[in-house]
């Protein structure tokens, strides 16, 4: 009576196949939710959409990008981000930088690069742009440590 | 344009490439779950093995290929998933029905994986854009209204085992409330993204919402409680004033809504355990299921569940080996525990873990949509499927009074099979409109 013998061995073989074929799925399947959870703390690209102008007309000679960390009213964590040499901020789809946000404008502002220096303008929002509080009626150049306020974000020019 | 494409080319290559071993993965896992339940309880390989590989196999492709083809760059871990649950499900529901003479009841559920599929493909053809919902904020919300109701209307609604939730068109019969609650979802998605800016303005340190502000909250409690004591439903009721209560939460941000809801739903169940009798003698099974007077009487199903439990251990005894049978209504609230009895503690896992998956994933989805009303939809979506496994799985497990929902795209239950489908297809779609962004992409 081999085969009586053999069998429950052989059905438990196929049911220990089952659960590795079952773990070997969720092992790989985990890694794909898990990778990439604490994305908050490596400093991002400035997120290129469809259609994104990102770098347009980023020149060589303007090769430093500006690292700015982004506070948003309501949430503790502030992002760190990346910016290219000439960033569009608004609501549209085209923007460089997204803000979903109703304070904010379609194209709301822009940060731009010129003979090595940062320089931030208001593109003719509704609710305005402000560095460090003072509603900009210009063009402004930034200094590390400034803030721009563009509707509920801030974003802080590293020091 | 050039410089950013080719990178994200990479990355879809390899999510396709993940997303395809996976499915290979849940195929495998769900005709050999069925090589072994035919094993285990005749001696042989099932005899349709062959049709039953081919079909399965071919409709699980077929809705591959349909991602492939309208959402390239969609998600690649949800299908597999979906077709592996849905792969051990149909399994164990052969074991069961066969078992009990009733292989047709199996087969009626194959068919209704099939059209679950066909759904999910016709979703994500119809659906190009997730954001084509946003436009019709207040037609679905009546139209998912009339479904949660359509049971009550005389004629057409019926009850079966003291729950009034089916609804009988001659030549179908189907359970209206699971479509209703996909609908409500999107409604609440769209009426939240409109109006969060008023709802999260709130008052006093705690920021307690303003009592104006209150009126879609006592609105949808009262919703809940006119399904409950109407359709005498407790699982839809829950579930429809739990997603409520997650969602304006999501989209306000504020915690003080949560409190709230949890206080109306403890006012809630109050009032359904003093007006429905079959709540309270829920609560009894709940503390009292083992009491010798109760465990051949109502207790008998949980507690026979709980014997399936035991009985399978660690690693169960083998699929058609155990006697899950027992159990009254295996099929469909306690598929969980004949998978506990045949599969054990692993196989259960196994399972926990594969929701797991898809609500982690389901979750990510809402985290990286750009937009409110795509943060929102998923965030809805995951909570129904989330809010349903913890549900009957606390139940079965006596964890929280049992009530009865199906477990997603395991247990018995074609409106729920194909429900879930809808609720994947808009998930993926989600996934890969122009709107989802990943930040650190995989």
């Amino acid at each position: 009576m081999l085969a009586d013998a053999v069998e429950p061995f052989a059905l438990s073989a196929l049911k220990y196949g089952l659960f590795a074929l079952l773990f070997l799925f969720l092992w790989r399947s985990m890694r794909w939710v898990v990778r990439g959870l604490n994305v908050d703390r490596s400093p991002a690209a400035p997120m290129p959409g469809p259609g994104a102008r990102a770098g347009s007309d980023r020149s060589p000679s303007q090769p430093v990008p500006a690292n700015v960390l982004m506070h948003v009213e309501g949430k503790e964590k502030p992002r760190a981000l990346r910016l290219a040499a000439n960033t569009v901020i608004g609501r549209a789809m085209g923007c460089d930088l997204r803000l979903e946000d109703t304070y904010v404008s379609q194209e709301h502002a822009r940060i731009f690069a010129k003979n090595s220096s940062w320089y931030v303008e208001d593109l003719g929002s509704t609710n305005g742009t402000f560095v460090n509080e003072q509603r900009l009626a210009a063009p402004a150049m930034l200094t590390a440590g400034d803030r721009i306020r563009v509707g509920t974000t801030i974003l802080e020019l590293a020091r | 344009m050039s410089a950013v494409a080719v990178p994200a080319d990479a990355a879809q290559t390899r999510r396709a490439r993940t997303g395809f071993g996976l499915l290979i993965l849940a195929v495998a896992g769900s005709l050999l779950a069925y090589v072994l339940q035919g094993l285990g309880l005749h001696g042989e390989v099932p005899r349709n093995l062959a049709v039953y590989g081919l079909v399965f196999t071919g409709a699980s492709l077929g809705g591959w290929l349909v991602i492939r083809y309208a959402a390239r760059s969609a998600d690649p871990a949800l299908y597999p998933v979906a077709v592996l649950l849905g792969g051990l499900g149909l399994a164990m529901l052969y074991r069961l029905m066969d078992e009990r003479g009733r292989v047709d009841i199996a087969r009626d559920q194959a068919i209704w994986l099939l059209i679950g599929l066909v759904c999910f493909a016709l979703t994500l053809l119809v659906v190009r854009d997730i954001r084509q919902l946003d436009a019709f904020t207040y037609t679905i919300g009546l139209a998912g209204i009339v479904l949660l109701l359509l049971p009550i209307v005389p004629g057409l609604g019926y009850e079966i085992n003291g729950a009034r939730l089916w609804v009988n068109f001659g030549f179908l019969q189907f359970q209206p409330a699971e479509f209703g609650r996909v609908l409500i979802v999107i409604f609440l998605a769209s009426y939240l993204s409109q109006r969060r800016e008023l709802l999260a303005a709130g008052i006093g340190r705690f920021g307690l919402p303003r009592v104006k502000d209150l009126g879609p909250l006592l609105l949808a409690w009262g919703a809940s409680l006119a399904v409950l004591l109407l359709e005498r439903d407790v699982g839809a009721s829950l579930l429809l004033f739990g997603v409520f209560v997650v969602m304006v939460w999501i989209a306000t941000g504020r915690s003080s809504y949560l409190l709230l809801g949890i206080v109306l739903f403890a006012i809630g169940a109050y009032i359904g355990w003093l007006a429905l009798p079959h709540i309270q003698e829920r609560v009894v099974i709940w503390f009292h299921a083992l009491d010798p007077k109760n465990v051949n009487g109502i207790g008998y199903q949980l507690a026979q569940g709980w014997f399936a439990f035991a009985s399978g251990g660690m690693v169960g005894t083998g699929l058609g080996l155990g006697s899950p049978t027992f159990i009254p209504y295996v099929g469909s609230d306690f598929i969980l525990a004949a998978f506990g009895e045949e599969l054990g503690m692993l196989g259960v896992a196994g399972i926990l873990l594969l929701y797991l998956v898809l609500i982690g994933r389901g979750l990510r989805i809402g985290v990286e949509r750009q937009d409110t009303f795509g943060k929102l939809l998923a965030v809805g979506l995951t909570t129904v499927i989330g809010l349903q496994v913890f549900t009957i799985a606390a139940g079965v497990l006596r964890l929280i009074p049992l009530t009865g929902v199906p477990l997603p795209l395991v247990s018995y239950g074609g409106t729920s099979r194909v429900a879930t489908f809808v609720i994947l297809a808009l998930l993926v779609r989600a996934s890969a409109g122009a709107w989802y962004r990943e930040r650190k992409g995989p």
